[in-house]
């Protein structure tokens, strides 16, 4: 079969200025990838791209194995097969939370008002949110931006969750209970996921496998499981930031 | 008391750095260049030592001064070594030095000439003009679909944005509009009475507000208040990622962000414009019952044998177009805002002085138009 998501040789730049040359690497269905790197090396960047919000070549981002730009011109990419989770959690400010949940499902649903609503508390109470869904994005904290960002991004259960560094900004506590969430997700709704991160912490903790995007080289010089390539790998940069950089 | 560097050459290859005195960034400090090129002219020195000698309390600026000495140097080859330095000083200058530089900067913009700035114009307005039609390719679509009933817009949001545009707006086009007709009929008497004609205020201020006034006050007012604003809303979105967000939830940003305002500024434009032009009439009215002998009946009949429904239907067809016009400038420079607050008010700044221009230069062409037409 497959793999689930396949970046072949995708090199990324602003105008002329490049940010990473010949990244390849594929997900495997039911994955927990991760997106590892220093700050500033361009793990958002290469999700916009697997997002397909920037320009992309032919065959050089595939899901289950056909080119990208054919999967948004189907029509059923966006909203039911992936769902994303922005760095800033990029809630629609004019809408409330339930409402900013709601909407995926009015617009790609047919279901009616009540059982939407039952549906946006349920994702609202997965992410601890239980009770706030009258508020509005300016009337939360930061961290709580997120998690709505969360339920949103997982309001139609698709087949793939897109993370832009999930943990950043919480606390350790709703932290853990947020990689537990991603856990569940994937073990029991069998939904993939590729998340950036920089949380040690959580790579360790749920990482099936990573990429590492090596700032200096400008490409992606490792990719594997996390344990394994602070073991094994020769690359001095990846066990530096695997080992918090004692080394 | 101020911080202060004394340069001894001790040997041909070897030379020291007496740090002494109270650095701090509010003194008047040593500057580290003198040192740097003396150590340089002599040109044989291999190594330099850095020492403190009654050094006081010192923050950033002594460890920008060693900073800048290390750089230096090392470009040169030559060993600095300054353990005998405080230990922090040493560690901080540490971190300053192991920072990564930013090796090229993105899409800078550069700092050029006449010449280079004058092409940046050029390729600017292009840049503008191509993205504006592909703009209107992407809303010529999109207004098809929504005729056709395949998307539908949401209400609630429609509706707050036309009470916006137009009931909200309302004060503001009264108060302009009723001055305009003042204005206008207060010169026009000032010239008319000298050759007794002063009736024709009426006329003047009548046709004026009608064909021409109506649609143009409304239409600056619109740009400044409601280009502006969807601009301003459209790129906070964008910078903000809500617009991505949209995207990746399945909702097409034309059919979500720009149909419902167009649609709202279109629609409401007319009905602005109409208004205006009775304020501005009843403006004219106000003025001439102060400065003519004129009764209200008289420059009401007056006005009424002057304009025609002509005129009157040349200030709704500007105005239906100058409502789109608006409408797609403030949401096209909105989309296409970078992601910085900086950003936010370019674009908003942009919308505003462009459509302003553009609904001046419409009008110009609308008036070579009508006229060939005899309207
Ligand atoms: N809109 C842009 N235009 C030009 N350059 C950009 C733009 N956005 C990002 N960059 C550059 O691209 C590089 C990668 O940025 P990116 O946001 O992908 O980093 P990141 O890995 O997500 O960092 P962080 O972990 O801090 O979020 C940076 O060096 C940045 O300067
Ligand atoms: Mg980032």
């Amino acid at each position: 079969m497959a793999p689930k998501i396949e970046v072949c040789d995708l090199s990324m730049s602003y105008g002329s200025y490049v940010v990473m040359r010949n990244v390849s690497f594929a997900v495997q269905r039911g994955e927990i990838f991760l997106i590892v790197g220093r700050s500033g090396c361009g793990k958002s960047t290469l999700l916009r791209h697997l997002l397909g919000l920037r320009r992309i070549g032919r065959r050089k981002v595939l899901y289950d194995g056909r080119d990208i730009n054919q999967e948004i011109s189907g029509g059923d990419f966006y909203g039911k097969k992936i769902g994303v989770l922005y760095q800033s959690g990029a809630l629609w400010s004019s809408m409330t939370l339930a409402e900013n949940v709601a909407l995926p499902l009015e617009m790609h649903t047919a279901m009616e008002q009540d059982e939407i609503d039952e549906i946006v508390s349920l994702k609202l109470a997965l992410v601890g949110l239980r009770g706030f869904g009258d508020f509005y994005p300016s009337e939360v904290s930061g961290g709580m931006k997120k998690r709505a960002g969360l339920a949103r991004a997982m309001a139609l259960d698709p087949e793939i969750l897109f993370f832009d560094e999930p943990s950043a900004g919480l606390d350790p506590v709703s932290a853990r209970r947020l990689d537990d969430l991603i856990l569940e997700l994937r073990d029991s709704l069998g939904i993939t996921i590729v998340a950036v991160t920089h949380e040690l912490a959580s790579i360790f903790a749920i990482g099936t496998r990573m990429v590492y995007l090596d700032a200096e080289s400008k490409t992606a010089t490792a990719v594997g499981a996390p344990g394994e390539l602070l073991e094994t790998s020769k690359d001095k940069n990846v066990v530096a930031f695997l080992s918090r950089g004692e080394t | 008391m101020t911080g202060s560097a004394a340069l001894k050459i001790k040997t041909a290859h070897t030379a020291e750095i007496i740090i002494s005195g109270t650095w701090k960034l509010r003194g008047r400090n040593d500057r580290p260049s003198a040192h740097i090129k003396k150590i340089l002219a002599k040109g044989s020195i291999a190594s330099v030592h850095i020492k403190a000698n009654n050094l006081g309390a010192w923050d950033s600026s002594l460890i920008n001064f060693l900073v800048k000495i290390f750089e230096a140097l090392d470009a040169k080859n030559i060993s600095v070594r300054m353990d005998e330095m405080p230990v922090g000083a040493c560690r901080l200058v540490q971190l300053a030095r192991t920072s990564e530089d930013a090796k090229v900067r993105p899409n800078g913009r550069a700092r050029t000439g006449t010449v280079d700035f004058i092409k940046n114009i050029g390729t600017h307005c292009r840049d503008g003009a191509e993205q504006f039609a592909f703009f209107c390719g992407d809303l010529w679509r999109g207004t098809r679909d929504f005729i056709r009933g395949k998307t539908r817009i949401r209400e609630e949001e429609f509706a707050v944005i036309l009470q916006d545009v137009g009931v909200r707006a309302l004060p503001i086009v009264t108060l302009i509009s009723f001055l305009v007709g003042l204005i206008i009929s207060f010169i026009s008497i000032l010239q008319l009475s000298k050759f007794g004609a002063s009736i024709y205020v009426a006329d003047l201020v009548g046709i004026a507000m009608m064909r021409e006034m109506g649609c143009l006050m409304t239409g600056v007012i619109m740009s400044g208040r409601t280009g502006a604003a969807f601009a301003a809303n459209i790129g906070a979105m964008v910078a903000n990622d809500e617009v991505d967000a949209l995207q990746t939830a399945g909702f097409s940003k034309v059919h979500f962000l720009v149909i419902p305002r167009v649609l709202a500024l279109t629609m409401m434009m007319p009905l602005l414009c109409v208004f205006s032009s009775f304020v501005g009439v009843f403006g004219g009215l106000c003025s001439s019952m102060f400065m003519t002998k004129l009764t209200i009946t008289q420059y009401c009949t007056q006005t009424a044998n002057a304009v025609c429904i002509g005129d009157f239907c040349v200030g709704i067809v500007k105005s239906v177009f100058f409502g789109l016009l608006i409408a797609s400038i403030g949401c096209s420079r909105g989309l296409r805002c970078g992601r910085s607050a900086e950003a936010v008010g370019l674009a908003t700044t942009s919308a505003v002085v462009v459509s302003i221009t553009a609904i001046i230069a419409a009008d110009a062409l609308f008036a070579v138009i009508f006229s060939m037409l005899n309207i």
